[in-house]
């Protein structure tokens, strides 16, 4: 009996394993921050009508199976989108942080989509609520500087 | 001749892109893992049209998958068989679990899968094609006397390249009931969204809710015999329709290009996601 492509197997399992070891045991990232730079960065996407529905779907295809419809994440653990500390971040910072994730704490980055699709899809956040009614009009906007940096204008 | 390592070589060069939904595919496994705490439900069936002195048959599995957290998904199987002029009968369970070592994003995807099977040889879901055993044509009645528990191992290695999904899968199986050797197989498959393009208004039927793509699977032979001879070898077009954000319709015609293939195998699947299933479980139960 030939054993070679066994172990070639067993081999790739072993080493797999290991990698999938050394991953786990990273520590999550526990400060999750955007630069200044990319936190100042405004929306070109802002002022497009659009911009929010086409975000909407772009969420519901690629966001909502961890945060959820209404962007809570209550159900499955990830972070809540409505919140005052989401909402207080430019659109900037949240930009950056859909483009780069955070796969340390289980947010996977979204570099891959296209540019405006990652704005249109923050341009959506900002439509989500707080169960008190707060959100994007209450809780972020009207602020000068989060600390993340300046939010974006024109909106 | 083009080979593969010429292939993975060129697939670390272009860099990851788009995806992470859920691929069209009905044998092969990308390396995309059901959300932590969500449950998704799938109805399945495989049709089998005979060649001829063979019978028809429809062979449906349900399937219940669950994100045990973001390394890890486990995979139920509970499948059935019925066959023209024959009779209808259960056949067998299957529990699976997928392991994805590396979180990040790679130019190459690795996904570890372990499967146990308790099946019969009635079993005609044809999940995965492997060694070159063909199946058997006897009565139901026959075919469930004898039991199989196996288990099976998939490298799975799997990409988004520009709007693409391409997705390899190597398999190997050993039957603890009978002295087989290992056997092998496996599948290759690529698929991507009609249009990349995002309407503003809502649409059901519209090129961004569809999917399409390629399949391509079979067994090559075991440790006692390997090769291609008397294998069965499958190419199955995909097509996948995103009926809401929950839920899934998925189809696809295998037509076989061997003659120890069936001549064709209709497949057609219905998901649907439960989201936070996990924690909905907890409260229904009182606790956090």
């Amino acid at each position: 009996m030939n054993y070679r492509p066994l172990s070639i197997t067993i081999l790739a399992f072993a080493s797999l394993a290991c990698l999938g070891i050394a991953q786990t045991a990273k520590p999550p990232a526990d400060k999750w921050e955007a630069p200044a730079d990319a936190a100042a960065k405004p929306n070109p996407e802002a002022k497009n009508p659009d911009a929010a529905a086409v975000g909407r779907k772009l969420y519901m295809r690629t966001c909502v199976g961890c945060h959820e419809e209404d962007g809570s994440g209550k159900d499955t653990g990830a972070a809540n989108l409505r919140s005052p500390e989401v909402q207080a971040q430019s659109d900037g910072a949240l930009f950056w942080k859909v483009s780069n994730g955070n796969t340390a704490a289980g947010m996977p980055s979204f570099a891959s989509l296209p540019e405006t699709d990652r704005w249109d899809v923050v341009t959506f956040l900002r439509t989500l609520k707080d169960a008190n009614g707060t959100g994007a009009e209450g809780s972020g906007q009207g602020k000068k500087d989060s600390p993340q940096g300046p939010k974006s204008k024109g909106r | 001749m083009f080979n593969i390592w010429r292939l993975l070589f060129l697939l670390l060069l272009v860099p990851p892109a788009f995806a992470q939904e859920d691929a069209p595919y009905f044998v092969t496994y990308d390396h995309h893992l059901e959300e932590p705490g969500n449950l998704e439900l799938e109805m399945n069936t495989t049709t089998g049209v005979p060649r001829k002195g063979q019978r028809a048959y429809v062979a449906p599995f349900a399937e219940l998958q669950y994100g045990v957290n973001r390394w890890w998904t486990s995979e139920l199987y509970l499948e059935g068989q019925s066959t023209a002029g024959d009779s209808t009968l259960f056949t067998g369970w299957r529990l699976e679990s997928r392991f994805r070592p590396l979180a990040a994003e790679y130019p190459i995807n690795p996904v570890l899968y372990l499967e146990y099977e308790n099946v019969n040889e009635a079993s005609r879901i044809q999940k995965e094609i492997v060694g070159k055993a063909p199946l058997g044509f006897e009565p139901n009645s026959e075919l469930r006397q004898t039991h199989a528990h196996e288990l099976e191992a998939k490298l799975i290695l799997s990409s988004d390249v520009r709007h693409w999904n391409i997705a390899e899968n190597f398999i190997v199986e050993r039957n603890l009931s009978e002295s087989e050797g290992f056997e092998f197989g496996y599948a290759f498959a690529t698929s991507r969204r009609l249009t990349q393009s995002v309407s503003p208004r809502p649409c059901h039927f519209c090129r961004e809710n569809l999917v399409a793509g390629l399949e391509f699977y079979g067994g090559l032979g075991s440790t006692q015999s390997f090769g291609l001879q008397q294998t069965a070898h499958y190419a199955a077009p995909v097509l996948a329709w995103a009926l809401t954000d929950k839920s899934t319709l998925s189809f696809s015609p295998a037509v076989g290009l061997t003659r120890h293939s069936n001549p064709v195998l209709l497949r057609a699947g219905y998901s649907y996601e439960i989201r936070g299933f996990r924690n909905k479980l907890r409260r229904f139960f009182g606790s956090h």
